[in-house]
């Protein structure tokens, strides 16, 4: 995972790139960096783009983050899921905890 | 009247990757075997024996529908080739079929038909000639019957093309939309809209929303809404705080907590939206799994004496091993290749170091003789990650896999193979035939015997120079 | 394992009659028919009660030899215990399996002609 931050909006925006799975194995090195990156921010994206699988640790990881980000009244949204990464969003109802766009673009022009 | 029916590879050849392990024919529809649905009407149309001939393999059809004796019709079976066409296939059937008149079905087809219409006296009063036809295959009637006139009235019967998973599902859909099914549906059928099997343990606090097809077996915990339009199969258990709703869900699956299946069908730990065909394999448990049916005893005898045999094994060889593994070393003979090849559990591979022996001089003749390029495999079969007798291991090559899937369901990764012992030829397709046969004729006494077989057999091969 | 040769129509059907296990399988094998190596020949399995996997050997050894030469073998009148032999180890693909043996041999008939 690669983060940056990007200010075209004027606002600063925490963007993460996600990639290969995030599993069991992962989920918790997220959890730890991500509280890193509040330090700089409190709006994310996580872009899933080139995420292949993601498990039930994975997503317990994702909401972990969007919990601390509304902790802090931050956000937490999502762009890039390919369909797979999709259905398990939508199989464990964390779909609808989460805007979810199509690309990182119409993601920052969100906020 | 007879029954024939011809399904050609080619045209179930597409279900095969979606739901591994099951054959087409034998796919559930609404929790019935799809060839249950051909057969219920080949009874229907008045037909007194059924035939089913295909150029793919039959067997686990076979051992479904054995003798017919379950319907009260004696079937049986054949084969021909995918280049035969409908002239020749008859012709291979031509003992069947002689004298008879003959119902042929035609195709991967789905027979949408109603159990209520007389269809026996329409058949009989039916003439010769194609009752229903579509691209991918037809219905037609060959020979007479003595009653027969002329007759232009449409049969109440249509055709449906199972050539996507789409079409599999909106026809279970469909089916699930009847108050009083059309079609013989397993289950108690206490309401419309509704069948559950025997020993369905529903929680209280669960809902059931009609239209519900449920199958033997099924747990439903606590908080869980199934339905409406649900087909849920046999052994299955919804966690609790779960929705399946608009899905199918197939045998021996388990659906975890606070789960949402919604226009799914959930196969084992494989999740699939039908209108994209999209499917994932889910790896978690806490999400999506199979429930393993065990034939543990079976299996259990079958290592041990697996392990025995290997252990055997290393006795006889571990003295000449320990002699002229350190002279092949020095001599340069003793060659160790490390490569990953396919184990017997499903998409795993195994690390395996493999030894091949330069056949140059006696040392080396002797050593080959005895196996003992062997001998670092027979540990593995101690640890239970290889058989002793089995398939020759295949290397897990990207161009491989494709072969490797058709023989997925009798591969035995093992140290000696079925077609060392019976001195077949060890490559090609002709090793597939022994080893298939011994997957299924194969039990420990044999496996013993195989073993020690293809131990001599080695030893009285004469080495290429 | 007894093998019977017959000419009718022009075509050799050879008749098994036994079982054809490893013990039998060398009678298949060492077989020399009085056919034309590339003529097509019928086999009428009719009589084998069973079969196992040196007898398959054996058969598919002699079907070998005999396209090799420019011919072919029709198998006809397979009982079920055969049968399922060749749906699993999916012999059945090798050849064209007839349920009747004149039906067998109208088609190599046919075959025969139009060579």
């Amino acid at each position: 995972m690669t983060f940056h931050v990007d200010t075209s909006t004027g606002k600063t925006l925490g963007i993460v790139d996600l990639s290969g799975r995030l599993d069991a194995a992962n989920s918790s090195d997220l959890l730890k960096t991500f509280a890193q990156w509040q330090q700089q921010t409190n709006l994310f994206i996580f872009n899933c783009a080139k995420l292949d699988l993601i498990d039930s640790s994975g997503l317990g990881a994702i909401v972990s983050c969007l919990r601390k980000a509304l902790e802090r009244n931050g956000e937490l949204k999502l762009s890039g899921l390919s369909p797979k990464v999709s259905m398990v969003f939508e199989l464990t109802k964390a779909s609808k905890l989460f805007s979810i766009f199509p690309d990182t673009g119409s993601a920052i022009q969100s906020f | 009247m007879k029954t024939l029916i011809i399904v050609k590879e080619k045209d179930y050849d597409w279900l095969r990757p979606i739901f591994p392990g099951i054959h087409p024919l034998l796919v559930p529809i609404c929790n019935k075997p799809f060839i249950e649905f051909l057969i219920d009407f080949a009874i229907l149309a008045g037909s007194d024996a059924l035939r089913l001939v295909s150029d793919g393999p039959l067997s686990d059809v076979e051992e479904y529908c054995d003798n017919g004796i379950r319907w009260g019709i004696p079937i049986s079976y054949g084969s021909f080739l995918s280049s035969d066409d409908m002239e020749l296939i008859m012709e291979k059937n031509h003992r069947y079929c002689s004298g008879e008149r003959i119902l042929s079905m035609n195709g991967f087809l789905f027979i949408k038909y109603d159990k209520q219409h007389a269809y026996r006296e329409l058949f009989a009063a039916r003439p010769e000639g194609e009752i229903l036809s579509c691209s991918k295959g037809s219905l037609s009637l060959t020979g007479t019957s003595g009653e027969t006139t002329s007759c232009d009235e449409t049969l109440p019967l249509s055709l449906l093309e199972l050539d996507s998973l789409d079409v599999y599902y909106r026809l279970s859909m469909e089916i699930l939309s009847f108050s009083e099914s059309p079609y013989v549906i397993p289950g108690y059928s206490i309401e419309p809209y509704c069948h559950i099997g025997r020993n369905v343990v529903i929680s209280k606090s669960a809902e059931i929303i009609k239209p519900v097809i449920i199958g033997n077996n099924v747990q439903i915990m606590a908080g869980s809404i199934i339905g409406p339009e649900a087909v849920i199969g046999s052994n299955v258990i919804i966690d609790r705080e779960s929705t399946v709703k608009r899905s199918i869900v197939f045998e021996n699956t388990y659906i975890g907590e606070h789960l949402e299946v919604q226009n799914r069908i959930a196969a084992g730990n494989i999740l699939i939206e039908p209108e994209s065909g999209i499917s994932i394999t889910m790896d978690d448990p806490h999400l999506l799994t199979g429930i393993k049916s065990s034939r543990s005893t079976e299996r259990l005898i079958q290592s041990l004496v697996h392990r025995v045999l290997a252990l055997l094994i290393i006795t006889v060889q571990l003295v000449p091993f320990l002699l002229l593994w350190p002279i092949l070393k020095i001599q340069g003979r003793w060659k160790k290749s490390i490569n990953s090849y396919y184990t017997n559990e499903e998409g795993k591979t195994l690390l395996l170091t493999t030894t091949a022996i330069e056949r140059k001089g006696a040392i080396s003749l002797v050593a080959a003789a005895l196996s003992l390029d062997r001998f670092s495999l027979l540990f593995s079969v101690l640890s239970g990650r290889l058989a002793i007798i089995g398939s020759g291991p295949i290397a897990a090559n990207a161009d491989k896999s494709a072969a490797f899937h058709e023989m997925e369901s009798w591969y035995k990764a093992a140290v000696f193979s079925y077609a060392e012992a019976e001195e077949w030829p060890v490559s090609g397709s002709e090793k597939a035939i022994v080893e298939r046969y011994f997957a299924v004729h194969g039990n420990p006494l044999l496996d013993i015997a195989m073993t020690i077989k293809a131990f001599l057999n080695l030893i009285h091969e004469i080495p290429a120079p | 394992m007894i093998i019977n040769e017959k000419v009718v129509n022009n075509i050799t059907t050879i008749n098994l009659w036994g079982t054809l296990d490893a013990s039998t399988a060398p009678t298949l094998r060492n077989f020399k028919s009085d056919a034309q190596p590339a003529s097509p020949i019928v086999i009428n399995m009719a009589d084998v009660d069973f079969l196992d996997s040196s007898g398959l050997g054996a058969l598919v050894g002699f079907a070998k030899e005999k396209r090799g030469a420019g011919g072919d073998v029709l198998l006809a009148c397979m009982n079920n215990k055969v049968r399922k032999v060749f749906e699993i180890t999916q012999v059945y693909r090798l050849f064209a399996i007839y349920d009747d043996v004149e039906a067998a041999t109208l088609n190599a008939e046919k075959k025969q002609t139009s060579l």
